[in-house]
This record gives structure tokens, sequence and C-alpha cells, in this order.
């Protein structure tokens, strides 16, 4: 790839959603463009750089900014961690809410496996300290067309088989005749999805008591870190949770978050993770 | 080092599935149909096995029924591996006494995930 059209496409990157693409990562470009490519008839990235210039049509660039963004993710990623929220912290979220409902927020949750992967867990292992709640999962992207792709909840022959296990395949998923897979109407009903790009204001989605925001900011550059993850802790409900992915951490990026006592890769308000621990 | 029994009539399924199960660190034992498989499984026990359904001489849901009737033959851990991927062939396979399902085609993502659900990897 030629480095003025790289240039570009990462400009657009970072400005449209804080993804920092090194130049030796060009090939993710190259990946993620193809299919737009493909469907527009441009024979290289310069053509496709060119148009986006010469049409200045903010519809189209916001389809490329989109693109541009990783949408890797698969049912039950870190499964011990999805585990440990149903098991561990939503109880304890209920239990000092006294409102009987609780709201769960999957941040940059792409094609929605992770969303449902909570309602999965939630209709088949629901811990008796939740029976009764109201549960809430929000799943939001930045891409228009991933958050299509899991509201209408079907997948294909290679996603359903990473990370699902057979019996839950066929417990909660249709095979349809197109050979996609179906989830069931019941998980649906559980989860919400949206459109929302994490670096604008998130006021609108209201407060929640677990937010997982995993994987996304480790391909953030760091001023898009802060203002996504102070963005998304004015969305935290007094004593709520910010799950990273492994790996991931805001030393150095944020002050108004420190790392869960008790739960690695969760974050909670500052001065507050050992007053948890004492109450706990 | 675990063993894993790959029986497949398509001896490309066998070489791209060993490579893979290779990679997961496993020894590969191989059988084109499930009479082999058997004989295979009586000289020594696998830690799992990956079979196939359509085979000429005994299918693998035959070789599902005689494995777990076998003195043994109840520890190895099955993954089915075929293109009879509706819902109605993979509960049969389940009842027969296999521990995942693979539908085909598949990759080293699917595969490796398969065995990790089941405690092979």
């Amino acid at each position: 790839m030629q480095e003025e059209v790289f240039n570009e496409l990462a400009d657009l990157a970072l400005k449209s959603s804080g993804q920092a693409i090194p130049k030796s990562k060009s090939y993710l470009i190259e990946a993620r463009l193809a299919p737009i490519a493909r469907r527009e008839g441009f024979g290289s990235m310069a053509d496709l750089v060119h148009c986006l210039k010469s049409r200045a049509n903010p519809i189209f660039a916001a389809e490329i900014a989109a693109a541009l963004v990783s949408k890797d993710t698969w049912f039950f990623r870190d499964r011990d961690c999805l585990q440990r929220i149903v098991e561990d912290v939503l109880p304890k979220r209920l239990k000092a809410s006294n409102t009987g409902r609780l709201k769960v927020w999957c941040a940059g949750g792409s094609t929605g496996q992770e969303a449902y992967s909570l309602a999965i867990l939630l209709a088949d292992e629901m811990p008796p300290a939740l029976r009764g709640a109201k549960i809430d999962i929000l799943s939001t992207d930045i891409c228009k067309v991933a958050t299509e792709k899991a509201r209408i909840g079907r997948f294909g022959h290679y996603e359903v088989q990473r990370g699902l296990s057979i019996r839950r395949l066929i417990k909660h998923f249709t095979r349809l005749e197109t050979g996609q897979w179906e989830i069931s109407e019941d998980l649906r009903s559980r989860v919400s999805f949206r459109q929302h790009n994490l670096l604008e204001s998130a006021g609108g989605l209201g407060k929640f008591d677990v937010i997982l925001c995993r994987n996304v900011l480790s391909s953030m550059a760091k001023p898009a870190r802060k203002r996504v993850v102070e963005s998304l802790a004015e969305q935290m409900m007094p004593g709520a949770m910010l799950l990273l992915g492994n790996g991931e951490n805001l030393i150095g990026i944020t002050d108004k978050l420190e790392p869960a006592r008790d739960f690695r890769g969760g974050w909670v308000a500052a001065g507050t993770a050992n007053a948890e621990a004492s109450a706990a | 080092m675990k063993t894993c029994l790959i029986v497949d009539d398509s001896r490309v399924v066998r070489k791209v599935a060993a490579r893979i199960v290779r990679d997961l660190r496993f020894e590969v034992m191989e059988a084109g149909d499930g009479a082999e498989a058997m004989r295979m499984c009586r000289e020594k026990m696998p830690d799992a096995v990956l079979l196939d359904w359509n085979m000429p001489v005994m299918n693998g849901l035959d070789f599902l029924r005689s494995l777990r009737r076998e003195e043994g033959g109840a520890r190895p851990l099955v993954v089915f591996c075929s293109i009879e991927n509706d819902a109605e062939h993979i509960n049969e396979a389940l009842r027969c006494g296999a521990d995942e399902f693979i539908m085909k085609p598949f990759d080293a993502d699917i595969l490796e995930s398969k065995f990790a659900e089941v405690g092979l990897v």
C-alpha cells in the first residue's frame, strides 16, 4: 500500500474511532476494507481513498471508518471472566442496588457474541442470588453493519463453532436453510443493540452496573483511550465495575478509576476499591 | 503426550486434521473407517477420537456405539466431525456418546475451540 494512501486511511481511523493502526499493520486496512472496495468496484485502496476525498460523503466516510475497526470476537471469549460476572459481580451489585434491576453494557461489542454469551450464561446457569432480577444487557458498536447483524442474531458456520459448545448451539440456535444459525427469540429479547461511537458522549445510554470494554482499548491511541475510559466512567453507577480485556490496564491513562481488589481486569471508581473490599 | 485417533475415509481430511492436532501436542493415529479404528482402540485406547460420520465398512455412529461398549471405551473423548450438521444428526451423535461435534468444513481455530470445550487442551 502506498504511504500516502496508508496515511489517509490511518488518519481517518484515528480521528473517527481513535484506532492507532501502525504502518506495519497496513494489511489490516486492506483486509478490513476489501469487502467495500469489491462492492464499489475499486481496483485498489488508492481508488477508494480518491473516491473518499472527492465524494466528501459523510455516510461513506463513516462506513469506511467503522469498517477499519476490528470485528474479531467469538462466543465465550474469556469464559472465566463472563462466568465470574454472572456468579460474583452481578449478585453483589444486585444486593447493593435494592432495585431488583441490573444493567450491563458491552461497549465495542462488535457482532454481539459477548452480549449473547452473557445472556446464554444467565439463561443456563442463573445463580440463585440473581433469580427474579431484571437484567438488561446492551451491546454497542461503532459499526452499523455489525450492530444490525448482532440484532438479527444470525451467525455463520465458523462463528457458531468458535467458543460455543455443540449442546448450547443446539439448545439456543436454529439452523436456517441458508446454513446460518439463528439465536433464539428468547435470548434476542434479553439483549438490545445500538450503534454508538465510544469517542462520543454515552450520556444517552444511561448508567450501568457493569461495563465490559474488552479488547477495545488496546488498539486505540492513548488520548482516545483516556477519552473513552473517562466517558465510560461517567456511565458507571456508584459501585459499578468496568471490565477490560486481558493485558489491558488504565495505569497512566486515568486517575478516575482504580483496579478492583478482587477481580483481575476489573476497575472501579477511584477511592472505592478498599472500601468495597472491607464491605465485602 | 496425549493420543488422538483421527477416523476419516478421506486421506486429505486426515492429513489436515493430523497437522492441526499435532500442533495441539497430540500423538496422532489414523484410521480410514470405523472397523479399523475399533481394532486400533482395542490395542491402545486413545485419549481423544476425531470421528467422521459417513465411512465405508463401519460408519462413525456404529463405531461410537461399539467403542462405548468396550472395556475402557467410555474414557476417550469423542469429537464428531461431519458434514451431517442438522440438529437431528447432532442430537443422535450426542445420544450415542459423542462429547462434542464439529461441523465440516473446519479450521484450526474451530478444532482447538472444540478440543478446549471438552478439556482436551
